[in-house]
């Protein structure tokens, strides 16, 4: 009676209600946090670094490629604070200065602390405005703060920073031109007097940069550079021997020092050098308040770190130590280091720090890695979840299955050879069992030691996680711990911004052949083919490893289990249209496989069929789709195609009238989207959805004024995409559901070339409060839970949105029917309650993609989120119908049993004589 | 009357958004069918016919076909025993003379089943540009493999076309419009006090019913036993 009093209205209560009666996703209670799920927090790749070990807190401080700043821990590399800064290219850190690590020669070397300077640390982002902060590096906050905007924005997008003696300087290089340069002091903005214009006409693009105050190209065969500071704008020519084969580096620290070829080359005529080193990585730091010059190099996976006094080339033995480096890390170069100075200068308290090829911050003190970091995990770009091995017992009962179904076609069941076979397995099972108990069976394996065992609800799986940088990890899904981890160099992502792909091709369901998964790349080499596969479980190679392909990948599909090995083959259509099949026995699978490619930036589609005849294997163009437009305005920004491993479990939907409106389920149906500006309506977005193997556009719809980020899910027989809508600013989300009327034309097999041709549309749209940056539709085992969308926020979180909001049959006016079909009343706005968000305040920074995988538990569904942090958690949409309640009262269940039989028993027995006695009276 | 006036508001509103999106500017195509009909030659492309569709929004169209050689429907027979695709290439011309080229397949079994009968969809984007032609045949439910013995009854030889041209339609937008309606309309009547409970006797007064009812129970059992 309360909704009657209220000015919110019949209808809200009403729909509230059904919400509350509805909306099956509840919160976690407190104790249950981190219970589920657990949360790492990443950076990014390093770009500067600075390792303190003298100030009172020491630290390390650092920006990467991320756009974050940090503070880490030196003897544990714990974040101790992290700013996630704006996105690029406002937010791109082009200069992170501490206050005593001048380039300048002049306060380097054991430079007063303090911020005597007006800052502890100051960095410069973005280019036009450009951004200046200070920060306080104990706890990680901005001090103050002034930005400049250059007049030409676009000359910007090149300008460089430096630091000297309280100025700084901003270098915007006119290529061909000119050098312009403004000096501002650097805690207020002000100019110290006009821009100066240097003219200087051998600067071009690519063969420049800063070396402290200098700015040098290279030009052929000799280096040209020149004094930003000095007083008179002289010209240096410096020749080189021969033409550097690799892209010239400055070395942070001395004043006009460059890296030539790994050798060091001077500028800077007061400079000098220690031209005899080799090295590939360089580094200038203080030892003992004398500057000194470290060195390392990796040499069959040792790394020597060495160094020499700056002034007389005179080598430092204290600082020298070889330490042994893992394979995974990659080719590391020396970015920072430091000692502690109280001691009496032993060199065992100097720290340095690499970043590596894979991504990693790695830590070295003493000849020992001291901590590592694995920052590649910032950038996710695909991930699996693969079931666990069985554990020894279960996999010797899993043989004898098998070997009972090898039987049963060949032999015909011969009883007694079969009772038999029972008898020894059985006997062989008490044998281990025995051994096992005395402690004299088989040694455990590693995967068994490291506790990777496959537990009853499948809800424990190794989660295998494929970096942007080709580092691959094997994650423990519920521990989160690193179980191993593997680095391809030399891989790239492909052409259309596509990434490099991680395939299972084939599943730990096949005892006792291990699973194999495999990734498809671009090697960086030769923009050929690279296929690696491994073994997820161990993270060792598998099937001779890595394959380099002499042919370009345009687009691959996978083939169905081979008969022999269980192994899904990928098929490959290459640069010249030509089919390849990987590994080469699975090739006869291939007969009758339809691909199709898409062209981002034409929008044209192409389908193809497969043909295997006369042991070679043919493809044949079928059908082609133009959704550019005439001119070919219209790009394609977003392709969306259902998660192959989906079941659909309910074939229709139940109407108020008792009739069932059977759902549209066609597999080969993708989804693309299209966008374009337009004179009329600013932007258009269209929706097509095609069926790939017949080519036919089966429906398309357009948006007027609608502009990306569009993110979309497509499942079952529906779909939600939601994009910004620029008439009335906010973020939009449109739901589709396909339906082929209340007949099915053919309920066992679909075949898209005898389709119903026209399927029914439902359609609407929906107000989302909020940005968002990823969806993913959750998916289970069998395809019975009810699908929820997950949706992940600019914030960070993680939204559960059930389906029943989203539904596009959702009623405008309340009608009878409409509840019967137990749908909500039509609401604009979606709802996004506090409850509903998966990772409460574990907010993932920089949200980019949401994954899931179900588990063995029909009701629970595995989710990770990446971003620059990772997230895994798992959801249950339909509430854990078919798993106890962890509190569940197993001790009154039992006791109430018992007590109950027992009562029973008893009473029986005192009924009986009841019975006796009353007979005899 | 004002209630009247907002539902045909409403239903107005709802056609325009569900309703079929028209071109703003009608236009017109022709298009040339070119099919191969040799498994040796996939290349090879002969002529069908054309169709002109002289306006899209209309979508009445001429279509103009050659009967098929003997040879011709020979080679047909032979790609549909070996279950191969009957490839059609359609160019499309447009007003401003430029062209287009697209390509459909279907079976050839299920083209010689259905008599060459077929169905041409034609596909456009929101600017009555083609995005796509797929000719289909009308599912024959009772086979789709296709037997010596049906290929040899077969003698059609002349195509038989339906043009069907499908419009992108307009995307629906979050209907704040009818949602603010319907909360004015009923806080409206709230506040005239009119609101009618059209719920049924039962519905509306169950809770004072069970009770007495419940009573009628208890008071009749206590009277049974005081009855022995």
């Amino acid at each position: 009676m309360a909704c009657r009093q209220s000015s919110a209205g019949t209808l809200i209560c009403l729909s509230l209600l059904l919400l509350l009666l509805l909306s099956t996703c509840s919160g976690l209670y407190e104790d249950q946090i981190k219970k589920f799920d657990w949360r790492s927090v990443h950076l990014g790749a390093l770009k500067q670094v600075h390792v303190d070990l003298n100030h009172f807190q020491p630290r390390v401080l650092l920006s990467t490629h991320e756009q974050v700043v940090a503070s880490l821990c030196p003897k544990t590399g714990e974040i101790i604070w992290r700013q996630v800064l704006e996105q690029k290219p406002r937010g791109d850190i082009k200069l992170l200065q501490v206050s005593g690590f001048a380039d300048d020669s002049s306060d380097t070397a054991a430079a007063p602390m303090g911020s005597h300077l007006g800052f502890d640390m100051l960095t410069v982002q973005g280019h036009a405005p450009a951004l200046v902060r200070g920060w306080n590096t104990n706890i990680g906050t901005i001090e103050w703060e002034w930005s400049i905007m250059p007049l030409h924005t676009e000359r910007a997008q090149d300008a460089v920073w430096f630091y000297s003696n309280s100025v700084l300087y901003h270098v915007v290089p006119v290529w061909r031109s000119h050098i312009e340069v403004t000096a501002y002091f650097a805690t207020s903005g002000h100019t110290t007097g006009s821009t100066s214009k240097i003219m200087a006409a051998w600067i071009k693009p690519e063969s420049c940069l800063l070396s402290g105050t200098f700015y040098v190209c290279l030009d052929g065969k000799q280096l040209i550079s020149l004094d930003l500071v000095a007083k008179s704008t002289q010209v240096i020519a410096t020749p080189l021997g021969a033409e550097p084969s690799s892209k010239i580096q400055s070395l942070p620290g001395l004043n006009g020092l460059l890296i030539v070829d790994k050798k060091l080359i001077s500028v800077n005529k007061d400079q000098a050098v220690c031209s005899e080193l080799t090295s590939a990585s360089y580094l200038v730091g203080s030892f003992n308040l004398r500057k000194v010059l470290a060195y390392a190099d990796l040499v069959d996976g040792v790394l020597k770190i060495n160094a020499v006094y700056v002034d007389n080339c005179t080598p430092v033995p204290e600082l020298q130590q070889s330490v042994a480096f893992a394979e995974d890390f990659g080719t590391p170069s020396l970015r920072s280091f430091d000692c502690k100075a109280k001691r009496n200068g032993d060199g065992k308290n100097c720290l340095f720090i690499f970043a590596t090829s894979a991504e990693s911050i790695v830590a070295v003190q003493q000849g020992r890695v001291r901590w590592a970091r694995e920052e590649s995990l910032a950038n996710v770009i695909d991930t699996q979840f693969i079931d666990l091995p069985l554990a020894d017992t279960e996999g010797t009962l899993e043989n004898e299955m098998k070997g009972k179904a090898v039987d049963a076609h060949s032999l015909n069941s011969d009883i007694a050879s079969a009772f038999m076979r029972r008898i020894t397995t059985q006997a062989l099972q008490m044998k281990s069992l025995f051994l096992h108990v005395i402690g004299l069976g088989p040694p455990p394996t590693d995967t068994q030691k490291a506790g990777l065992v496959r537990d009853s609800f499948g809800l424990h799986k190794m989660l295998v996680l494929l970096t942007r940088s080709g580092k691959i990890f094997g994650v423990d899904n519920i521990a989160g711990k690193h179980h191993w981890k593997l680095y391809l160099p030399n891989v790239a992502g492909f052409e259309n911004a596509e990434q490099m792909r991680l395939i299972v091709q084939r599943s730990s369901k096949h005892f006792p052949l291990q699973p194999l998964c495999a990734i498809v790349a671009k090697s960086a080499v030769n923009s050929n083919g690279v296929l690696f596969r491994f073994n997820p479980i161990t993270g060792r190679a598998a099937e001779s490893g890595l394959l380099q392909l002499d042919y370009q990948i345009k687009q691959l599909a996978l083939l169905p289990e081979t008969e022999e090995d269980f192994v899904k083959g990928i098929l490959i259509l290459d640069g010249t249209n030509r089919v390849h099949v990987e590994p080469k026995h699975a090739t006869p699978l291939a007969h009758g496989m339809y691909l199709y490619t898409a062209n981002v930036k034409t929008a044209e589609l192409e389908g193809y069929f497969v043909k295997y005849a006369g042991g070679e294997l043919s493809c044949l163009p079928i059908w082609n789709v133009r959704l550019g437009g005439h001119n070919s305005e219209q790009q394609i920004i977003k392709v969306a195609s259902k998660n192959p491993i989906e079941h659909v479990h309910s074939q229709g939907r139940v109407l108020g009238d008792r009739s069932v409106l059977y759902k549209y389920i066609n597999p080969n149906l993708v989804a693309f989207v299209t966008q374009a500006p337009d004179a009329a309506h600013k932007s258009v977005l269209n929706l097509y959805l095609i069926d790939v193997v017949s080519g036919s556009v089966i429906f398309s719809m357009t948006h007027r004024k609608v502009r990306p980020p569009l993110h979309i899910v497509h499942s079952e027989n529906w779909l939600a995409y939601s994009y910004f809508n620029d008439k009335v600013r906010r973020t939009e989300i449109t739901t589709i559901e396909l339906y082929e009327g209340n007949a099915q034309a053919n309920n066992s097999v679909w075949s898209s070339l005898q389709a119903p041709s026209m399927p029914l549309v439902e359609r609407q749209s929906y107000i989302i409060p909020t940005i968002v940056e990823a969806m993913r539709e959750t998916i289970t085992e069998r395809g019975i839970t009810n699908k929820h969308v997950l949706i992940g926020t600019a914030s960070g979180g993680i939204v559960e949105m059930p389906w029943h909001l989203l539904d596009p049959r959702r009623p405008i006016s309340s009608t009878t029917q409409g509840r019967e079909e137990g749908a909500i009343p039509y609401i604009p706005e979606l709802p996004l309650p506090t409850e509903n968000y998966i990772n409460y305040n574990q907010t993932v920074a920089r949200l980019r993609n949401i994954y899931t995988a179900p588990s063995g538990l029909e009701s629970t569904c595995l989710v990770v989120a990446t971003g620059l942090d990772l997230f895994v958690t798992r959801v249950s949409p339909s509430k854990t119908f078919d798993l106890l309640k962890e509190d569940f009262d197993y001790i009154l269940i039992s006791i109430v049993l018992v007590v109950l039989t027992s009562g029973s028993l008893i009473v029986r027995h005192l009924a009986s004589r009841k019975l006796l006695k009353q007979a005899w009276k | 009357m004002f209630l009247k006036v907002s539902y045909l508001i409403i239903v107005l509103l709802s056609l325009l958004a569900s309703g079929r999106s028209f071109l703003e500017h009608d236009s017109w195509i022709t298009i040339d069918l070119h099919h191969s009909l040799s498994s040796s030659r996939p290349e090879h492309f002969s002529h069908r016919g054309n169709i002109s569709i002289p306006s899209l929004n209309s979508g009445l169209s001429t279509v103009v076909q050659n009967p098929l050689t003997d040879s011709e429907l020979e080679s047909v027979k032979i790609l549909a025993k070996q279950n191969g695709f009957y490839r059609l290439r359609a160019t499309v011309i447009y007003p401003n003379g430029s062209s287009q080229r697209f390509l459909t397949s279907s079976k050839a079994c299920s083209l010689l089943l259905a008599q060459f009968n077929d169905v041409l969809w034609i596909s456009l984007d929101p600017n009555g540009y083609v995005t796509g032609i797929t000719a289909a045949q009308d599912p024959a439910p009772q086979s789709t493999e296709c037997s010596a013995e049906d290929l040899q009854q077969i003698n059609e030889k002349n195509f038989s076309s339906d043009v069907i041209i499908r419009h992108a339609e307009l995307a629906p937008v979050p209907d704040t419009g009818s949602f603010i309606q319907k909360f004015e309309r009923e806080r409206e009547a709230r506040e005239r006090g009119e609101v009618r409970d059209n719920r049924g006797f039962f519905a509306k007064y169950w809770m004072y019913i069970v009770p007495v009812v419940l009573l009628v129970f208890i008071s009749g059992a206590t009277n049974q036993d005081a009855a022995k």
